[in-house]
């Protein structure tokens, strides 16, 4: 039991990865959003509060100044001295925001703002009340030496990415919860499978036992035809029961690796299905060289038992099921329904078939690309809607 | 006739040689105890730039009123106020250009 859960749990389905995947790169997104904005306005926030610690400074020198300006006001003509302080520079602008005189180091004076920094500078604008000399404005300039927004800088950074990793780990926890009631749903089925598989042996058995023992030729025509399609349908059961076996108890065994005769194999399964290809009045195309392959023989089976019953179930009346094997590929194709170009990507995830019409629980494609790649085997599909579709394996 | 026309011609050439500034206000300012750069000086304590002052002085000169002049009140009821300045648009504007350049904060200080 806890090797079924295991192996539920370690394997996450391609649709299920897909989800998650989403989920977290909007999640991831949504994160960063929200710390950045928060960062963004921590840093104003910062940035005002400097501001007014200076805007106190300022606005001392501001009083003193226009102090001076009153005074030179009085006085101009004979004097012509613009008063002058080393604490900071500073320019007079007229209501019409012409430049009356200017000691500023950076020229550009927004109007609307009171204080501001602005390329490595703070301006501190002083609207007048009495415009001596003419001046509306006062601008006060000082040196920002950028120590603060160093120090802010990299706290931001330092805090924003504890928080990142904080909400990462978050999020893990979220994505796990997100997925848990997929994983527990297909985790059911597999024991539900589990369970019955243990059940279906021995009638199985029985039955296809005595399918064979059963002598036809003392039959009646009617009766020969009935049997034919109870061995149709145990075959196809059985086929079933195979996969559903290797999938919850033969996986876990040790490969019993062999050198496989590839034709004399596909020739064995042929016959097999011959009763289900004659039902659907089926015509085999076959291109059979010799090949060889060295594998574990249950799995190699369970592959061209799987491709080839996919290949006579998903088939139109009539139709064609081709084989064409070369060393070092193998190709089975057929005349059918074909596979629609937005699931083809899904038809190897477990408990999901292409076609809804057709029986069938969609666990012999993912057992049949779990044993590819354990071999280092490729397989590409190609498919055309209501032309068939072509299954090429290649090592 | 000709020695009339000389004296003309003199006298023409003694008036136009002033400007409009010189011409018009300066000669009856010369009796007031503030000079015309204090008033200067006043009316940018009030308007500030170049255009708002000379569209107040013109606005003054046409209409002169208590309630705008920008002297103090012992001034004005010292001397009252001044007469409407009977001399055209143009020259008003001209003698007006005139005292802003003559006065004007712009470029002296240093
Ligand atoms: C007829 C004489 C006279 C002439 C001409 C004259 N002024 Fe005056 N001006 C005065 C007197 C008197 C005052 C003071 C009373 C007052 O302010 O109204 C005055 C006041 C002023 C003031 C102060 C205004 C205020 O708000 O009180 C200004 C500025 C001024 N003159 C400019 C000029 C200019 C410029 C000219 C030439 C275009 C000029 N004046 C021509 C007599 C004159």
């Amino acid at each position: 039991m806890s090797a079924l859960k295991n192996r539920a749990t370690s394997s996450l389905l391609k649709s299920e990865t897909k989800s998650l995947q989403r989920f977290l790169s909007l999640y991831i997104l949504l994160v960063m959003m929200v710390i950045s904005t928060l960062g963004v306005l921590y840093y104003q926030a910062h940035k005002e509060l400097m501001l007014s610690a200076q805007r106190a400074e300022l606005v001392k020198y501001a009083y003193i100044q226009t102090k001076r300006l009153k005074v030179l006001h009085h006085f101009f003509d004979d004097q012509r001295t613009y008063p002058r302080d080393p604490r900071f520079r500073s320019a007079i602008y007229d209501i019409e925001y012409k430049e009356i005189f200017s000691l500023l180091k950076n020229r550009s004076v927004d109007f609307t703002q009171e204080i501001y920094l602005k390329d490595g500078v703070i301006h501190f604008v002083k609207s007048m009340d009495i415009f001596y000399l003419g001046a509306k404005y006062l601008i006060l300039e000082i040196e920002d030496d950028g120590a603060w927004h160093k120090h802010l800088i990299k706290k931001i950074l330092g805090y924003g990415t504890a928080a990142f990793f904080l909400f990462l780990f978050f999020g893990y926890f979220l994505a796990k919860l997100f997925v848990k009631p997929m994983r527990d749903s297909i985790m059911l089925l597999d024991r539900f499978i589990k369970d019955t598989t243990h059940e279906l042996n021995t009638p199985l058995s029985a039955i296809l036992a005595n399918i064979e023992m059963m002598d036809t030729d003392v039959m009646v025509e009617k009766n020969r035809k009935k049997l034919n399609r109870i061995n149709i349908a145990a075959k196809t059961v059985s086929i079933l029961y195979q996969d559903l076996t290797y999938l919850t108890l033969e996986q876990e065994r040790e490969n019993e690796n062999e050198k496989i005769d590839i034709a004399e194999l596909l020739y064995d399964r042929i016959e097999y299905f011959k009763v289900l290809v004659e039902s659907k009045a089926l015509d085999y195309e076959m291109d059979i060289n010799h090949a060889e392959i060295v594998m574990d023989r249950r799995k190699l089976t369970r592959v061209i038992d799987n491709l080839l019953s996919n290949a006579i179930k998903y088939n139109k009346r009539k139709g064609i099921v081709g084989i064409r094997l070369r060393e070092g590929s193998l190709e089975i194709w057929d005349t059918g329904v074909g596979i629609p170009e937005e699931k083809r990507a899904f038809i190897f995830d477990r408990y999901r078939r292409f076609n809804e019409s057709e029986g069938g629980f969609g666990i012999g494609l993912s057992i049949v690309k779990r044993i590819l790649d354990e071999y280092g085997i490729r397989i590409e599909v190609f498919s055309e809607k209501d032309k068939g579709t072509r299954m090429v394996l290649k090592w | 006739m000709v020695k009339k026309l000389f004296m003309l011609l003199a006298l023409s050439i003694g008036v136009f040689a002033e400007n409009a500034y010189e011409r018009n206000c300066v000669p009856c300012h010369r009796e007031l105890p503030t000079d015309l750069q204090g008033m200067f000086k006043n009316y940018l304590l009030v308007y500030s730039g170049e255009e708002t002052v000379k569209a107040a002085l013109r606005h003054y000169m046409r209409y002169p009123s208590k309630h705008i002049s920008v002297m103090s009140d012992l001034f004005i009821d010292t001397y009252g106020i001044k007469e409407t300045l009977q001399i055209s648009d143009q020259e008003l504007k001209e003698a007006i250009d005139l005292y802003w350049e003559k006065y004007k904060v712009f470029g002296k200080l240093n």
